[in-house]
């Protein structure tokens, strides 16, 4: 049996369904080059911070997308995000903050978040932006 | 593959099943870990256990998310449960006796050894959402078998018990013998309620035949023999013969430890008149 210490190939999840947004992403995400209401969405949950440090949760790679829908003339956005870790204590509040900011955003009738735990997050999707805040505030990494 | 929206009768049971009994396990895993808070041997000991008792909580509500999916609430799957109706092994609910740091570390390796196995026999289970959260799970489980082994490896000194008095005489022998005296009395006292872990519950068959899980629990049962009987014989500890103790867990019979446990995590929610909390978030808004 494989130690989950030893890294080899790593083991993609089988199953993927999306009602929204793109089938599949370049992970980590940050939105560069989302234009319109996507862009604008992205721009808004850029704004949402971990609640410990200062660091965007975009710049963090914990949002994994974005996705625009327009049903009926009613436009939803979906952000599909993780969470550093299972046990993580702000998950009401980090998911409730990005869909408010999703959600005030101009254009938008309606916002969900989608919690997703694959693949899982890792340091290596924090963007070398959030590298420099993370270490201004005194993490290593 | 399971289509979670769809599922027959006899597969939604299966799944169901298989979620509790995984759910359970990690829900008092973590309401017995946070017994050391403040109470640990070091302070590196504590913030550990503190660490490892957050990602059981963390592993527990990954699993209750999908039995959410399934339809029940909160309320109906915790805080209102029936103290009979839980799944857990017997190993988890156990009271600690004071100060009993050999009973943590060998009850958390026991227990993390098993679920190493027992996740590793999801990686191929035929529900998607299962296999989805799967690999996040195992990533955190690692540093709890870091921890527990470290310490075991620590408290026995690598597992040298000297076979003949050292130099210093009575009082040098018994010092480095009191580790293993613990940790064999711990042993001796939780190993029957360890093999709990592995009793099936009413669902096994389907879980197996729905492909729910891979592998049946009496063949994790052998590889967790396999695994543990070396190493703990290798600490300079003697393995009981296999023997269950009189309440099995996974079909709703329990210690009276577990009815204080259950007092004790139910008690603030009775107190307040088993009102929601008025902060949450209404359901439809969140997907988790």
């Amino acid at each position: 049996m494989s130690d989950p210490l030893e890294v080899d190939e790593p083991r993609y999840c089988g199953y993927t369904e999306y009602v929204d947004g793109p089938e599949a992403e370049e992970l980590p995400n940050t939105g560069a080059g989302a234009t319109g209401i996507e862009g604008a969405v992205w721009d808004a949950v850029a704004s949402v911070e971990d609640p410990e440090m200062p660091v965007s949760v975009v710049e963090l790679g914990l949002v994994y997308g974005v996705g625009v829908t327009e049903t009926d003339g009613r436009t939803e956005a979906t952000v599909r995000m993780t969470l550093t870790y299972t046990g993580c204590p702000a998950r009401e509040m980090l998911t409730g903050d990005v869909r408010e900011a999703a959600a005030s955003v101009d254009g938008v009738d309606a916002a969900r978040v989608e919690l997703v735990w694959s693949p899982p997050w890792n340091l290596s999707m924090v963007s070398e932006t959030g590298r420099e805040s993370l270490r201004e505030f005194g993490v290593s990494i | 593959m399971l289509a979670p929206d769809d599922l027959a009768e006899h597969e939604r049971a299966a799944v169901e099943t298989e979620l509790r009994t995984l759910a359970d396990d990690q829900f008092v895993a973590a309401e017995r870990y946070i017994d050391w808070q403040v109470r640990g041997p070091t302070l590196e000991a504590d913030i550990a256990v503190a660490n490892i008792a957050q990602d059981e909580y963390g592993h527990a509500r990954l699993w209750y998310d999908l039995l959410e999916r399934l339809g029940y609430e909160e309320a109906e799957l915790l805080w209102e449960r029936p103290p009979d109706a839980f799944r857990h092994a017997t190993l988890l609910e156990l009271d600690y006796a004071p100060g009993d740091w050999a009973d943590c570390v060998l009850r958390g390796y026991l227990y993390d050894t098993f679920e190493k196995l027992h996740l590793e026999s999801l990686e191929g289970t035929s529900y998607p959402p299962i296999a989805d959260r799967l690999e996040k799970v195992q990533g955190e489980e690692a540093y709890h078998r870091e921890h527990t082994q470290s310490w075991l490896d620590r408290l026995t000194e690598g597992g040298e018990v000297p076979a003949a008095p050292r130099e210093g005489g009575e009082a040098a022998r018994n010092a480095s013998d009191e580790p293993v005296r613990r940790l064999q009395a711990a042993l001796d006292r939780l190993y029957p309620h360890a093999l709990t872990l592995f009793e099936p519950t009413e669902a096994e068959q389907s879980i197996l035949e729905t492909g729910v899980r891979t592998r049946s629990l009496a063949d994790l049962r052998e590889d967790w023999l396999a695994v543990t009987t070396p190493f703990l014989e290798g600490l300079g500890l003697t393995v009981p013969e296999p023997s269950l103790p009189d309440v099995r867990g996974r079909d709703g019979s329990h210690t009276d430890d577990w009815e204080s446990l259950y007092d004790e995590l139910t008690y603030t929610y009775e107190l307040l008149g088993r009102e929601p909390a008025k902060l949450m978030a209404p359901p439809d808004e969140v997907e988790g």
